[in-house]
């Protein structure tokens, strides 16, 4: 016997209540380990989205810019369009090297929800996105019936190269000619087809949801966006504006989440105090009766702090497994609530993480712990023995 | 080596009630030899218990002196007397106080974990045998009748080796067939050359002790 097996068995006493403080361990922990890994996924991946786009500044109808990026990141649908004459006027700007047409539109699919057909110009798209990889082929920019496939909606409606879909208002047959290799963006989610033919299937000639801009030098992005913008209906956001705009939109949901967090912890610490104490109070003469039979003050103090960490590292580990468990509702729950989130996994079990939520587990114990050892610790024999004696 | 395990001179204890001071025990003098069976009888609140727990070194006297082994107990710290405590007595409670989640052999073998004793299995053995209860090793205090838990109490005293065995009340809570079998139990701890020190009502028991301490109102009488 050793005093870890004496302490297990001490905890093991009133099972109820060491059970509910571990679970409200394991929430609190649950909770920090969901915020601290949605917080570095969240910036990382987005960072990763907006560079996905391949360009430097997106030129939308003039409203309001960020929501029109936002919506364009997610495949919504903007209800103001740009022309071909925009186009071309943005075209005739100095230092544009790449200046892409791009009509978003939704559809109800196969499986009765809403889908979003992309029109792109295809070779601009590829120059935007060199990194783009296609199983079959892309399709060319006057092909009629054929389509490309982002990864995430071929392998959820079971779909594959070759296969022939009724597509548009009148159902007319498309063929699937690529499936987009994996990009872990919103480009999973999309159809994509040839700009021209999404406006003549949805009977939206000449418009143009946005316009994909990558400059030649990067240093003239401020100097482009201000021509951009001399233009009458086009408004210019670059990447850094959406990136800024976004993280201040979810700021908010953020602060929530780490309220949240404060109060599980201060909620679950307290939890374990009392049971601690309640424990101690309850074995005050127990207590004394080990000082009798040698034990020394430091020995109770020991006992009780292995109960403490016990607790607090078995909360640790069961609210991290239920945190990496629960990982994919939790993150569906997540990405309900904030305004716009990256199609990538926004909680993952990184060790340096898992690591962090146990040392936290293990400083909240000794935290905890300091009080109950202290006074369970300091108790003379003849106080703690007292009543069983006399 | 010094005959005297134990030599009191004048010990007083006193508490206070309110703005009373009521005298457990005033001026108790007593010596115990090596290998004595000394019972304390008493009427309740004669100051049996306070006496014993100063023979355990589980309270210092307000005044007078104690030795327990040639040491002087007064004005040692905590530590010291925890060391004296653990290396010389072992205590017997009448409520036997066994931790309930600890098998009969984890009871008996709790003081080791304090005295950080090791290679010890053979003596943890050698304890539940001669208590008698070897065959109930793995059982759990709930699942023990009175006498087997005091026997259980008494393994737990004997497993450091002390050579000071103090018992409050060992059969108080016990009929006077397990009461019988206790002091068979004491009777060979005696034979096995251990000073016994015994507080109890029980007139049979106390008469088969070498020596009886009475007391009355904390004095000697």
């Amino acid at each position: 016997m050793n005093f870890f097996t004496l302490a297990v068995k001490n905890l093991q006493r009133r099972r109820g209540r060491t059970g509910l403080t571990v679970l409200g361990v394991a929430i609190a922990i649950a909770v920090l380990f969901i915020l601290v890994s949605f917080n570095s996924c969240y910036e990382k991946h987005l960072n990763k989205e907006l560079n996905n786009l391949g360009m430097h500044i997106l030129a939308v109808p003039k409203g309001c810019p960020y929501e029109a990026a936002s919506l364009i990141m997610q495949g919504g649908v903007f209800p103001k369009y740009l022309s071909n004459k925009d186009l071309n006027a943005v075209k005739k700007i100095d230092g544009i090297e790449i200046a892409s047409p791009m009509l978003l539109h939704q559809f109800i699919g196969p499986d009765g929800k809403p889908h979003v057909a992309y029109g792109i110009n295809v070779n601009e798209m590829k120059r935007l996105k060199p990194w783009w990889k296609v199983e079959g082929r892309f399709f060319s920019q006057t092909e009629d019936n054929a389509k490309v496939l982002g990864k995430d909606i071929a392998q959820r409606e079971k779909l594959k190269v070759g296969d022939i879909l009724p597509f548009g208002p009148d159902k007319l047959p498309f063929k699937i000619v690529g499936v987009l290799e994996k990009t872990d963006t919103q480009d999973d989610e999309f159809h994509f087809l040839p700009l021209e033919v999404v406006q003549k299937i949805f009977g939206k000639p000449d418009q143009i949801t946005a316009i994909a801009i990558r400059v030649k030098d990067i240093s003239k992005i401020p100097e482009v966006t201000r021509q951009l913008e001399k233009i009458p209906d086009i408004q210019a956001v670059t990447i850094t504006q959406i990136m800024g705009t976004i993280m201040n939109l979810v700021g908010s949901a953020r602060a929530l989440l780490v309220s949240v967090v404060i109060i599980a912890i201060i909620i679950s610490a307290v939890g374990i105090i009392n049971t601690l104490l309640m424990s101690v109070n309850e074995r005050t003469r127990e207590f004394g009766v080990m000082k009798a039979l040698g034990a020394k003050g430091a020995d109770i103090g020991k006992l009780v702090l292995i109960e403490t960490l016990f607790i607090t590292i078995s909360g640790g580990i069961i609210g991290l497994l239920l945190s990496l468990f629960g990982a994919s509702l939790i993150e569906v729950l997540i990405k309900g609530v904030i305004p716009y989130s990256p199609a990538a996994r926004l909680i993952s079990p990184e060790p340096r993480l898992i690591g962090f939520c146990l040392l936290f587990s293990i400083v909240v114990g000794f935290v905890c712990g300091i009080y109950p050892v202290v006074k369970s610790s300091s108790l003379t024999p003849m106080e703690a023995i007292r009543s069983g004696l006399e | 080596m010094n005959n005297k395990i134990i030599s009191a001179q004048g010990l007083t204890k006193a508490y206070r009630r309110g703005s009373e001071e009521i005298f457990a025990l005033k001026e108790v003098s007593f010596v115990v030899s090596r290998g004595e069976f000394v019972a304390i009888v008493g009427p309740s609140g004669s100051g049996k218990t306070t006496l014993l727990n100063l023979l355990g070194c589980l309270d210092t006297p307000a005044e007078g002196n104690l030795r327990i082994n040639g040491i002087e107990i007064s004005g040692l710290k905590e530590k010291v007397l925890v060391k004296l405590r653990r290396e010389n007595i072992g205590f017997i409670f009448q409520q036997f106080f066994l931790l309930p989640t600890l098998t009969v052999r984890e009871n008996i073998e709790l003081p080791l974990l304090f005295s950080q004793k090791s290679n010890y299995k053979g003596r943890i053995d050698k304890i539940t045998e001669l208590v008698g209860l070897k065959a109930r090793a793995q059982h759990l205090p709930h699942q023990l009748s009175g006498g087997e838990m005091q026997r259980v109490a008494i393994g737990r005293a004997l497993i450091n080796e002390p050579e000071i065995i103090l018992a409050d009340e060992p059969t108080g809570n016990l009929d006077s067939a397990t009461s019988q079998k206790i002091y068979e139990l004491f009777q060979e701890l005696y034979n096995q050359g251990l000073t016994l020190i015994i507080v109890t009502h029980n007139i049979d028991l106390a008469k088969k002790a070498h020596r009886v301490i009475y007391l009355t109102d904390g004095k000697i009488g």
